[in-house]
């Protein structure tokens, strides 16, 4: 228990409390128990001698009074606890305006705001800073800066459907240096900062929230959103998986659910649920249509009540086939049916080296191992660096499920992957790989070669199975069911990107991104609550015990107190 | 009222049985008295060889000394010391602070008062009981009489005794020694919780015209009131004869003071006794009677 935000006069005031109770107690009477005695002869004579313990013939020692006053004032003021404000001298206060999804709700920005407002009148101006904390953090006012600026420029601002970024700023404001020792790190809102981040905070430096908020609350939101290749096998559809997540006793059903598809609401789509909160839409055509689901009616929480997904574009290529190709090229590219040999108008053609068959358009070529060439002869276009090349191509085109070890010690000779850039895409292999001999066309990454190889050569977009704010895009046409390990090839190049914010975002070449927030932290509104105070490092013993060496005081007081009570010294 | 013992309680023959051995010796009895066995200081027939005095007509010629006579030409005649009995008083203080405790005080006090009644009955002494409370209450249970027949009727009397009043000292010694009595041995059976003050009380011993025997009758937790279990914390202490309120908490310096105040009484007792040639038996209310009793005996004899 303490009175933490005591203000100095009320604790005073408390003081003064005190010893006025303390002396209407002293003007009372005690109640005696009685005892009857032969005789009180002696006692009288006894009692007159050393006055009895009586409230108000003890006033009358003032010493005593005193004493009894230092106590309990040390108690209270113990129990007061003596952090006032919330400054340590030579703070550094850090001033985090949470902007995320999480204070999206209600009048929670508003309450951060005019709280933070208050807060910094507080503080002096080169001791603080404000930092806002939306899709990207940023520093709304500098430590000197006129606390009027910051009004201006909170104008713009209001929550965005993006996660918190609280975790980041904490890792940022532990680097060593960039603070001073200590600093206090205000919160805001209802941003969660997670455990490992608290744990990772060095000595001196605090995080305190400074609203607290209740748990929960009324609200249900798309917690994710994601699309896959078809149950029903057709290769030009693919199936959508919808979860919900909902707190405070909503329900959710198909009937408040609603679907658009490239706009248009009134298509009939095969929506079903499949668990409490799972739904799915399954065989929506593959043509890359902006899907948007939406929950119907009100709620805490207006940010996660829609989300919007591209579907992947899987359109037939039509391929200019030469006859003379190896009988396993041929029979694998007829058996994929979304590659249409002899169309009309081909987007990609496969042949021999040499051969006029398709000319002018990106092709798979075979080419026989005397031409010295490398195994792999990949030509790029885009102007782009052959890293850059390197990196779109090698899993785009399956070139990591091809067994190149055992390729080279067959071939007895190394097996390599060479880039240039050129006009069109281009990529040419030894024809000697497609003998029988050597474990590549009869391999089963051979179908998936030659399938990825070819969409890669039509310029097939890249799709995705779901995008969220805040976490690394996957790009499934790099991905592959013979991938052992599991993790997309975007990851193992290192090459996170992490849409900051729901809505459209581009990245690198991709024309368009549709980013949701599916957040499932966020549509619970379990954040706010949890946060209470941490502090890196050992605390410092003066820091931790103001209080409990207020207490001590006392108590070594009493033990005083009865001491001379003891030996007769105070009544 | 309460009454203090049962008379069977109080007449008990082993009791009685063990006084056998004990008696009662005065160094010398006023004359007046009844021939009996304390010596006296009256001159006359018997068996001590006392002095010699001048033949008057009327003396008995058998005790002329003829070899005097004979010496001298002159007659004397001898004179002897008479055995005359002592006169044995007891006071017993009835107030009610003699009844209040378990066991009372009075319980202690009667069974000592009765065996010096056995003893002082058994060699012929004469023996009166007296009881005291309050101002003015001093009632004389039994005139001085003498014989071993009356034992009995001096236990069913001690037995009798009710608690009446308030101690006071004080006024019944005044009244006591305003009885036209012969002087004796005062034996006095009290907790001497006079209000008047110890000063007063011995002021009012020492004009007694009577050899005095004071039988304090005390309890452990006179002298050490810590050992009382529900002597804690703030109290309201109630007398128990004037119903008078003393407030005070139980400190130890409280404690301390009293116990030098109750030692101060005690040893100005102590100190009067010594000084006026007195027997002084603080007799424990909680222990055996008959034990204590024999500590005050030397060799089975008191020296009144």
């Amino acid at each position: 228990m303490n009175f933490l935000n005591l203000a100095p006069w009320a604790v005073l005031a408390g003081i003064a409390a005190l010893a006025g109770l303390l002396y209407l107690l002293q003007r009372l009477r005690i109640r005696h128990a009685e005892l009857r005695v032969p005789t009180t002869l002696f006692w009288a004579a006894a009692v007159r001698e050393a006055p009895v313990r009586v409230f108000l013939q003890r006033f009358r020692h003032w010493l005593a009074y005193l004493l009894l006053l230092a106590i309990c004032s040390l108690l209270w003021l113990g129990f007061a606890d003596p952090q006032v404000s919330d400054q340590r001298p030579g703070d550094y206060a850090v001033l985090y305006l949470d902007g995320s999804a999480h204070s999206a709700g209600g009048g929670d920005f508003a309450r951060a705001k005019r709280e933070l407002a208050g807060r910094l009148a507080e503080l002096p101006a080169h001791r603080r800073e404000v930092i806002w904390g939306g899709g990207h953090n940023l520093k709304l006012l500098s430590a000197g800066e006129d606390r009027l600026l910051l009004d201006k420029r909170l104008e713009a601002l209001a929550p965005q459907a993006a996660p918190s970024g609280l975790d980041e700023q904490l890792r940022l404001l532990a680097y060593y240096g960039a603070y001073p020792e200590q600093v206090d790190v205000l919160v805001f809102g209802r941003a969660p900062a997670p455990a490992s981040a608290l744990q990772r905070l060095p000595p001196g430096m605090r995080v305190v929230r400074a609203l607290e908020y209740p748990a929960g609350g009324s609200n249900r939101g798309i917690a994710a959103l994601g699309v896959g290749p078809a149950r029903s096998g057709a290769w030009d559809r693919v199936d959508v998986a919808i979860r919900i997540a909902a707190t405070g006793g909503l329900s959710i059903g198909i009937e408040n659910l609603q679907l658009r598809l490239a706009g248009d609401a009134g298509g009939p789509l095969a929506l079903s649920q499949t668990a409490e909160d799972e739904f799915w839409v399954h065989d929506l055509p593959a043509q890359g249509d902006t899907l948007e689901v939406r929950i119907q009616g009100e709620d805490d929480l207006p940010l996660d009540d829609a989300a919007r997904l591209i579907l992947p574009e899987r359109r037939a290529i039509g391929v200019a086939l030469s006859p003379n190709l190896n009988a396993s090229v041929r029979r694998a590219i007829e058996a994929d049916p979304g590659l249409r040999p002899g169309a009309e108008s081909p987007q990609v053609a496969v042949r021999n080296r040499g051969e006029a068959w398709g000319e002018g358009l990106p092709a798979l070529e075979f080419a026989p191992l005397a031409e010295g060439r490398a195994a792999f002869e990949i030509g790029y276009d885009g102007g782009r660096g052959a890293e850059q090349a390197l990196q779109d191509s090698v899993a785009a085109l399956g070139l990591d499920q091809i067994d190149g070890a055992g390729l080279a010690a067959a071939l007895q000779r190394p097996v390599g992957v060479v880039l240039q850039e050129a006009e069109r895409r281009s990529l040419v292999l030894w024809s000697e790989l497609l003998d029988g001999r050597y474990n590549f066309a009869g391999a089963r990454s051979f179908p998936l070669f030659l399938s990825r190889s070819l969409r890669w050569l039509a310029g097939e977009k890249p799709w995705h199975a779901y995008l969220a704010a805040g976490r690394p895009v996957r790009d499934q046409a790099a991905r592959s069911s013979l991938d052992a390990s599991g993790q997309p090839a975007f990851d193992l190049l290192g090459a996170d990107y992490l849409p900051p914010r729901a809505g459209l975002a581009a990245a690198g070449n991709e024309a368009r991104l549709e980013v949701s927030l599916t957040n499932e932290e966020v549509s619970l509104r379990a954040a706010g609550a949890a946060l209470g105070e941490a502090s890196g490092g050992p605390e410092s013993a003066a820091a931790l015990g103001l209080a409990v060496w207020l207490m001590l005081a006392a108590l070594l007081l009493l033990l005083g107190e009865w001491h001379l009570y003891q030996r007769g010294l105070i009544p | 009222m309460a009454a203090s013992l049962r008379f069977d309680e109080l007449f008990d023959p082993d009791f009685l049985e063990a006084l056998a051995s004990f008696s009662l010796r005065a160094r010398r009895v006023e004359r007046g008295g009844r021939y009996a066995e304390q010596p006296s200081r009256a001159r006359g027939a018997g068996l001590e060889f006392a002095d010699y005095k001048a033949y008057v007509p009327g003396d008995d010629l058998r005790a002329v000394d003829w070899n005097v006579y004979r010496r001298l030409g002159r007659l004397f005649v001898r004179v002897f010391e008479e055995r005359q009995d002592l006169p044995l008083y007891l006071l017993i203080d009835r107030s009610k602070s003699m009844y209040f405790e378990q066991p009372p005080r009075i319980a202690a006090g009667l069974k000592v008062a009765l065996a010096l009644t056995a003893i002082a009955l058994g060699q012929n002494d004469r023996v009166g009981l007296y009881s005291f409370s309050g101002a003015g209450q001093l009632e004389a249970e039994l005139r001085p009489l003498s014989g071993k027949g009356w034992l009995m009727a001096f236990a069913r009397r001690l037995a009798e005794l009710t608690e009446a009043g308030e101690t006071d000292l004080t006024d019944a010694l005044h009244r006591f020694a305003s009885r036209p009595l012969r002087p004796g041995l005062l034996v006095l059976v009290s907790d001497f919780f006079d209000p008047a003050g110890s000063e007063a009380l011995t002021a009012a011993l020492s004009r007694s015209r009577h050899r005095l025997l004071l039988v304090q009758v005390v309890k452990q937790t006179d002298a050490n009131p810590a050992a009382q279990a529900d002597l804690r914390g703030d109290l309201r202490l109630r007398d128990c004869e004037t119903n008078a309120a003393v407030d005070l908490a139980v400190t130890p310096a409280v404690l301390a003071r009293y116990k030098e105040i109750y030692r101060a009484f005690a040893e100005r007792l102590t100190a009067f006794a010594r000084q006026r040639g007195a027997g002084l038996l603080q007799l424990d209310a909680d222990r055996n009677a008959l034990e204590q009793l024999e500590a005050l005996f030397v060799n089975g004899r008191l020296l009144a």
